[in-house]
């Protein structure tokens, strides 16, 4: 195993008017280093496509990750697929990227555009070889994976975006990879990067898009270890071997919670000092404690950034709230969700006997299922996830 | 002198915010920040009496509504 990771991010925009997509992605990690990952694009649009498009990937997702050659998957779409009753084909086009081993990636294209491979920030042009199977005409390449490779797949209501309305012929895949090119040494991760291309596809589109869109991003990057203590121990002897085995690991540390920090602070015998910088937020001020990266409020922070998350999953509409700010929430947020590959969570159970108070939005369960929903939320964010609870 | 005010969950719901800022503006507008220290604290362990805020380590319990009072009449009186 090398210390390489694939984060992978996609959106996908509705042809105007309807309310399902015809783009569909699925993504299955056979085991720990290795993930399929299929864009699939059903014929027309609406319920139709939707469906085409979903059997389409999750049968070839399925098939790959149980390793069955590609021919078998081609066949066994081919035999499965409804046929349309308005033009006598069954037809979805797909893109596959199977990375094996985080070592190596294999491009499986039929019909979608091309991948676009990002080496160094430049656009690189791939070898491919050509295939025949069941006289459909599929490209395959093999590319050796290096630390900040981006591999973007698209269907085609990318390249058409803007057809007669901004463009003559639609944003060509070059501009799109120019595009790229000007967006990927800043560093941004793949979710931000679809909502990006997929955003500008919109506008090109008027916000009234012609075919649905669909861009997946896939960032090969470095894994990067990331710690967070969430509330004091339920009993309060095992304070000192808690803070011990979350101080021994490697990564950045975040400390959540005012108890919680002020054992932290004991146990480090260095001066925890609280700031009184609102931030224009109306989330409570962080504080400072040496051997600590980032020290915030607790339950009210957390909740926050659960807020975060879920919509970073869903329609990633309020990135402009965390992408800058510097408040606690902003800060975890950056931190775990674009910063983080591995996140072990440390949290104690005691219960605060202030927050069970009636009058008080905040209580000893809803503590315990922010914990549970922000790493459900996490691990669909791709990262890996432990939980050891004191 | 130096004024403590809690900016922990329970403090923070409560409006130690409102207080802060409150106590920060009354502060300057009295030319006092030379003799004042102002500064946050986590959880005093006082949540139920919240807003805590301590004045050299004696503690009064203030909300959003007495924060002006309270630096009226005991703020004042201390310096």
């Amino acid at each position: 195993m090398n210390d390489l990771c694939a984060d992978i991010g996609f959106k996908s925009i509705n042809h105007y008017g309807e309310q399902l997509c015809g783009d569909h992605i699925d993504i299955v990690e056979p085991d720990d280093n290795s993930t399929v990952i299929v864009l699939s694009d059903g014929l027309g649009s609406g319920v139709k496509a939707s469906i085409l498009s979903t059997l389409t990937s999750k049968i070839i997702s399925t098939m790959m990750a149980e390793g069955l050659p590609l021919e078998e998957c081609v066949s066994t779409i081919a035999a499965t697929l409804p046929v349309c009753s308005v033009r006598g084909v069954a037809y979805s086009t797909f893109t596959i990227i199977h990375i094996k081993d985080n070592r190596e990636a294999e491009i499986i294209q039929y019909d979608n555009p091309q991948v676009i491979f990002l080496r160094n920030n430049k656009n690189f042009d791939y070898p491919k070889t050509e295939m025949n199977i069941g006289g459909k005409k599929i490209f395959k390449s093999l590319i050796k994976l290096e630390e900040n490779d981006i591999f973007v797949a698209m269907s085609d209501g990318c390249p058409h975006a803007g057809i007669g309305i901004s463009y003559n012929f639609g944003w060509k895949r070059e501009d799109i990879a120019n595009f790229l090119e000007t967006l990927a040494p800043v560093g941004y991760t793949a979710k931000t990067l679809s909502t990006m291309l997929v955003d500008e596809c919109d506008k090109l589109y008027n916000y009234m898009p012609g075919d649905d869109a669909t861009a997946c991003v896939v960032k090969i990057r470095k894994r990067e270890p990331m710690n967070i203590l969430f509330g004091p121990p339920s009993n309060r002897d095992d304070a000192e071997r808690m803070m011990s085995l979350f101080f021994s690991k490697i990564g950045k540390h975040i400390i959540c919670g005012g108890t919680t920090s002020s054992i932290a602070a004991k146990y480090l015998r260095k001066p925890l000092k609280a700031t009184l910088n609102f931030e224009n937020s109306d989330i409570p001020p962080t504080a400072e404690l040496e051997g600590a990266d980032l020290v915030t409020e607790g339950v009210i922070t957390v909740n926050r950034v659960l807020e975060y998350a879920r919509d970073y999953l869903d329609e990633n509409k309020r990135y402009e709230e965390w992408c800058f700010s510097r408040d606690g929430a902003s800060l975890i947020s950056r931190l775990l969700f674009e910063e983080a590959t591995d996140i072990n969570f440390f949290v104690g159970k005691a219960i605060n006997p202030a927050h069970q108070n009636p009058d008080l939005p905040i209580n000893f369960s809803i503590k315990m299922n922010l914990v549970d929903e922000l790493s459900d939320c996490l691990k669909k964010m791709g990262k890996k996830i432990k939980i050891s609870y004191f | 002198m130096k004024i403590t005010v809690c900016i922990g969950s329970s403090c923070h719901i409560k409006g130690s915010r409102i207080v802060v800022e409150e106590l920060q503006k009354l502060i300057s507008e009295n030319n006092l920040t030379e003799k004042i220290e102002l500064a946050g604290t986590f959880c005093m362990g006082k949540c139920q009496q919240g807003v805590c805020v301590t004045v050299d380590d004696e503690f009064y319990s203030v909300s959003p509504e007495t924060v002006k009072n309270f630096f009226e009449e005991t703020v004042k009186n201390k310096i």
